[in-house]
């Protein structure tokens, strides 16, 4: 199979990969930023052989950039811890640049804080592995870890949390 | 006995699969197999995730604990600029052959910043087909999504041809200020505490302050919204056509304005400073056009309209009433 059917699957699946990275990054424009990078990647495979399977080849060719960005971002977070504490008040503009997408508008947000209150009717467990995985930003891992439970039993409370949350919601 | 799950269950255990710490390409291919089984599939999982980004961001302080932590944009020539023009084409193009070939029903448009350097101009063409032209030393970001299309602006002057679409509208935030439109040419200068909208084709809703609540100012083509931060004084008055937007042909146009003004637009068209050589000199007034080319001759120019002398001195150049 040549490239063009890789830019083909491309063009097929970029929203889906999107959609995925976004999960996993939990931001919509790293994930699009990602998913605009290999773009470029796979511009650059012109004429290269490619496996039969191109959607899977896509998906892992993104896992790596962005196990390389996870990386590379570690290191520059302790530059930018350095820089925002030092520019905090001559850069202000800039640091608000880089808000959360187009999900955090302003209206959402009130939307948003009075669904979070709904997390208190959550039973105690389910409640605590949502705060600690989703408001405190802790991993899987770390969540089972605190509360002393598997990580698919954290995940189990997870699901749970946003079923209620999203039906609270509706 | 349990009953089937609904879509947006099975979409929520999808995303919560999906942030595992490892994913394999078999999870993958499962999920994009569901995704890409039913249109409400994938309206379930979009309503899971923007739940879960809602979340994400819930709060400031707590953001920092994701993943990606947020860093500052980089907003000079810098890695993150230079290919985004390149790539919106690119992307565009290839989104655009999608939706034909594919019939894409989401057009997920990537955040992106753009910024021109003093003296250059630049012409941005969005994935909707809008174009926006900068003006010099200006900056701007754009955040599609399916729902709206939102540009920011602090110190810029842009105008905007912006491709109708009723269902996503496109929202400029201008320092406090908001313009809403659905499709239409304007131009929007936020500069030194000022906001000037002009329109030239279609109806733009102005709204200055946030604390207008839902009440803004609907501009018809022709009219100009004024509006100064400092005093709050907003007029809204009748503009000669093309006016706002003639930087766009190289022409600064005046009416009756002090040089202060003139001085601060010209030292946004070239790196060399010019200083008023005292408060007086700043209130002198100009009506008249300048044309954009050398600032040794747009300098001249201006000291043959106004009784100025310009000094040149090692660091600028220093204009002072003769």
């Amino acid at each position: 199979m040549k490239s063009q059917s890789l830019m083909q699957t491309y063009a097929e699946k970029r929203d889906n990969l999107v959609r995925t990275f976004a999960a996993r990054l939990r931001s919509m424009s790293e994930a699009e930023d990602l998913i605009q990078d290999l773009f470029f990647k796979i511009e650059r495979l012109e004429n290269q052989e490619v496996g039969e399977n191109p959607s899977a080849l896509l998906f892992q060719m993104a896992n790596h950039l962005m196990l390389d960005r996870l990386r590379s971002q570690k290191r520059a977070a302790a530059r930018d811890a350095v820089w925002l504490q030092g520019n905090i008040t001559s850069s202000q503009g800039q640091i608000l640049a880089d808000e959360p997408s187009a999900e955090a508008a302003l209206a959402a947000r009130q939307q948003l804080a009075a669904l979070i209150q709904r997390v208190d009717e959550l039973p105690p467990k389910v409640a605590q592995a949502f705060r600690l995985h989703k408001l405190e930003g802790r991993s899987q891992a770390e969540t089972a870890e605190v509360m002393s439970i598997s990580q698919s039993t954290v995940e189990k409370h997870i699901s749970a949390a946003l079923k209620r949350l999203i039906q609270a919601r509706n | 006995m349990k009953t089937q799950p609904t879509d947006i269950e099975i979409a929520i255990d999808w995303l919560v699969r999906l942030q595992r710490p490892t994913v394999s390409p078999a999870d993958w291919l499962a999920f994009d197999t569901w995704l890409s089984a039913s249109e409400h599939h994938a309206q379930a999982y979009d309503a899971a995730l923007t739940l879960d980004l809602q979340l994400a961001c819930y709060e400031p302080g707590i953001t920092q604990a994701a993943p990606l932590p947020s860093r500052p944009m980089d907003m000079s020539v810098g890695k993150k600029t230079w290919r985004w023009p390149v790539m919106g084409a690119a992307v565009a193009s290839l989104l655009i052959g999608a939706s034909l070939i594919w019939q894409t029903q989401v057009h997920i448009a990537p955040e992106a910043a753009y910024a021109t350097a003093i003296g250059a101009h630049k012409t941005v063409i969005l994935s909707d087909g809008s174009h926006i032209d900068l003006n010099t030393a200006s900056r701007l970001t754009v955040d599609f999504d399916r729902t709206r299309r939102q540009v920011r602006m602090k110190d810029a002057e842009a105008y905007f041809d912006v491709a109708k679409d009723p269902r996503r509208p496109f929202i400029i935030e201008a320092g406090h200020s908001q313009i809403q439109v659905v499709g239409t040419a304007f131009d929007v200068k936020n500069r030194d505490g000022q906001l000037v909208v002009y329109v030239e084709r279609g109806i733009v809703d102005v709204q200055p302050l946030p604390s207008m609540g839902s009440k803004h100012y609907r501009l018809r083509p022709g009219q100009a919204l004024a509006y100064d931060q400092r005093t709050g004084l907003i007029n809204v008055s009748l503009a000669e056509n093309g006016e706002a937007s003639s930087w766009r042909t190289g022409r600064l146009i005046y009416r009756d304005q002090p040089l202060s003004v003139v001085v601060a637009d010209l030292n946004r068209q070239f790196d060399r400073p010019i200083r008023l050589g005292d408060a007086q000199t700043g209130k002198v007034r100009l009506s008249g056009v300048l044309i954009v080319d050398t600032q040794t001759a747009m300098v001249k120019r201006l000291s043959a309209l106004l009784p100025l002398k310009s000094s040149d001195k090692g660091d600028g150049i220093v204009l002072t009433t003769r």
